[in-house]
């Protein structure tokens, strides 16, 4: 019986590092809404290395331009192929920002082009029920980014499955907090990230 | 004291006599060639049917003696067999050569048919379906090959001699239900079973009361499911229904902790005992099936079958349980094999899973499979034997010189006979 443990890509180029405490905040979540086995800290791990096959969910963010090198790009495309689920997400939340840009570039050499993820999608459904695709964030709200609410996320699939998450919706910074502010907030603005952890362990 | 003379007219009536009993053998024989009798009727394969029509159909027939230099047909056989029981004395010669075919579909979505041949002497055997020549292999003894699909029987060729197969059509498979809770090993379980071509639906407990699952899962039966995969003790309240499933004639793989759940505990092969640790992977290293973390099955029935071993203890084991069968695992995370097992590693996941799930999975025979079965041939060298017994030998199926000679001899010993008694008279004056 093995845990979940929540693990963030560490890749050469870029602040892979942005958003410290997004996995403690994600891992309340799991732990507090659901019954699975969630290990209690999460991990970092090299995008290169073969420890990241260890972890069939990866969560990869920043501001900075990114830049794969090749031993990272083989080893996205098979961890790709064998099944493994990564998540990206824009800190920047601005579609004319560096990140995104080059995010977005890399990417589509590893998984082709990037597609809009529809909202019916079971993502949007395995837990918590978001009728309108992803939810909002106070960071669209406010107008900081590229001053847009994006209705949709964007990815790629493998077999049948989601093997690329992109969002630009800027979670990162939207769930960077101590979980202990949660009760601060009138609805856990961190469901979704219950949906995406949820998502990759069920389909 | 009878004279000399007595004796000479002595052995002149005695010549007379025998002339006289030669002349009836003779006309003896004379009258009984002209009645009606039975008759031998030899053929060879290539014209046995002419053959077999005509000791059938004519009532003299009293010998059926065949040269075997081919295959006789199943239904040839049958026939031979048939006259025998008839009275007609059936017999053989010939040497065919020992020859065997088999083929086999493993019961998958996406099943390859391994096509098998087995001969006496190393040779050169054509392998061929209802389309046309698969391949051919040098047999000595025996020799396997896989066709990714095949039409109808499968022929396999030595010469004038052929033994045939038959491999069941593809059956629809029915789907594949995966009971444990949300985590890798249940993701990576479904997505394996689903690139293999398995229909799979899934029931994840998430949380309490609340479960990741496909529409319309309950009841579990054999009209929805071949095949019931427990991965955990997450499915013990489905347990009595998968229990149920198997006695009807379900698959059932049931794995780690789900083995101790109480109503399964009456159909699966084994249980599992603690569980031991994978081999710590140093860097650049992947991972085998050996090397996964594992709970050695213990207890194992006595019709339990063990299909793999490692070095910490028995991994795999089956056994039928009701109409159906159960294959316990003890492998413990087996996606890390996927995702940790380097370039081969998702492909050897994929179909390690599906060839397990094929296992238990129930035959699903067309009728028209069965009936094309009934026609296969795969050894036809023991149904001739087992048909018409050992061949007969050859001295024995000769036409008997004798009895052509006898119109011959019975002539010269008659001439022979009326000579010396002529002569005798003759010689001693008498007219």
């Amino acid at each position: 019986m093995s845990d979940f443990v929540f693990a963030t890509a560490q890749y050469d180029s870029g602040d892979w590092d942005s958003a410290p405490l997004l996995p403690a905040n994600v891992i309340d979540s799991i732990a507090r809404y659901t019954a699975i086995d969630v290990a209690p800290t999460g991990v970092i791990v090299p995008l290169a290395a073969p420890a990241l096959f260890r972890y069939p969910l990866v969560y990869l963010t920043g501001h900075l331009p990114v830049r794969f090198t090749a031993a990272e790009r083989e080893n996205l495309r098979a961890f790709a192929q064998r099944g493994g689920l990564l998540f990206v997400d824009d800190h920047n939340h601005d579609i004319d920002g560096v990140f995104h840009k080059t995010a977005t570039e890399e990417l589509a050499r590893v998984y082709g082009p990037l597609r809009e993820i529809p909202n019916a999608h079971p993502l949007y459904r395995c837990f918590f029920t978001f009728e309108d695709g992803p939810p909002t964030t106070s960071h669209e709200l406010n107008g900081w980014g590229d001053n847009l609410v994006h209705k949709t996320l964007s990815g790629a699939e493998h077999e049948g499955r989601l093997s690329l998450i992109y969002s630009s919706k800027d979670y990162s910074s939207e769930w960077n907090y101590h979980p202990d502010n949660k009760r601060f907030l009138s609805v856990d603005n961190t469901k979704f990230a219950v949906n995406l952890v949820v998502y990759a362990l069920t389909r | 004291m009878p004279s000399r003379a007595d004796w000479r007219r002595g052995v002149e009536r005695a010549l007379r006599a025998a002339l006289v009993a030669l002349l009836a053998v003779a006309l003896w024989r004379s009258v009984r060639a002209s009645r009606p009798g039975p008759i031998t009727v030899t053929a060879h394969s290539s014209d046995l049917r002419e053959a077999l029509v005509q000791a059938t159909t004519t009532d003299r027939a009293g010998r059926l003696s065949v040269d075997v230099d081919g295959s006789l047909s199943r239904a040839q056989r049958d026939w031979l067999a048939a006259l025998r029981r008839a009275g007609v004395q059936v017999s053989w010669r010939g040497a065919p050569p020992s020859l065997a075919a088999s083929a086999g579909r493993s019961r998958e979505p996406v099943a390859r048919v391994r096509i098998r041949v087995l001969t006496d002497s190393a040779r050169t055997i054509v392998v061929s379906d209802s389309v046309g020549v698969i391949d051919s292999v040098h047999a000595a003894p025996g020799a396997a090959l896989d066709a990714s699909d095949v039409v109808g029987a499968v022929t396999a060729r030595a010469g004038n001699f052929a033994a045939t197969a038959d491999a069941l059509a593809r059956s629809e498979r029915r789907d594949v239900l995966v009971l444990g809770r949300a985590g890798w090993e249940s993701r990576f379980v479904l997505a394996a079973l689903g690139e293999a071509g398995w229909h799979v639906r899934g029931r994840l407990p998430v949380a309490p009361g609340v479960s990741v699952s496909d529409a319309s899962l309950l009841p579990i039966d054999t009209a929805r499911y071949d095949v019931v995969i427990t991965l955990d003790s997450t499915a013990a309240d489905l347990g009595p229904a998968v229990a149920r499933f198997v006695g009807q004639g379900g698959g059932a793989i049931v794995l780690g902790s789900a083995l101790e759940i109480g109503a399964l505990r009456g159909v699966v092969p084994a249980r599992a005992s603690e569980r031991r640790p994978g081999r710590i992977l140093l860097e650049g290293d992947t991972l085998t099936r050996a090397d996964l973390p594992i709970r050695p099955l213990v207890g194992a029935r006595l019709d339990a079958i063990a299909l793999e071993r490692q070095p910490s203890g028995l991994a795999v084991a089956i056994r039928r349980a009701g109409r159906g069968r159960v294959a316990a695992v003890g492998y413990d995370e087996s996606w890390r094999w996927r995702m940790q097992g380097g370039e081969g590693g998702a492909a050897a996941h994929r179909a390690w899973w599906s060839r397990v799930a094929g296992l238990v999975a129930p035959e699903r025979s067309p009728a028209s499979a069965v009936a094309a079965a009934c026609e296969a041939d795969p050894a036809p060298r023991a149904s001739l034997f087992e048909a018409l017994g050992p061949p007969t030998a050859a001295a024995n199926l000769a036409d008997r010189p004798a009895s052509n000679r006898l119109p011959l001899l019975l002539l010269v010993l008659a001439l022979a006979a009326l000579l010396a008694e002529t002569a005798s008279r003759r010689f001693r004056g008498a007219s």
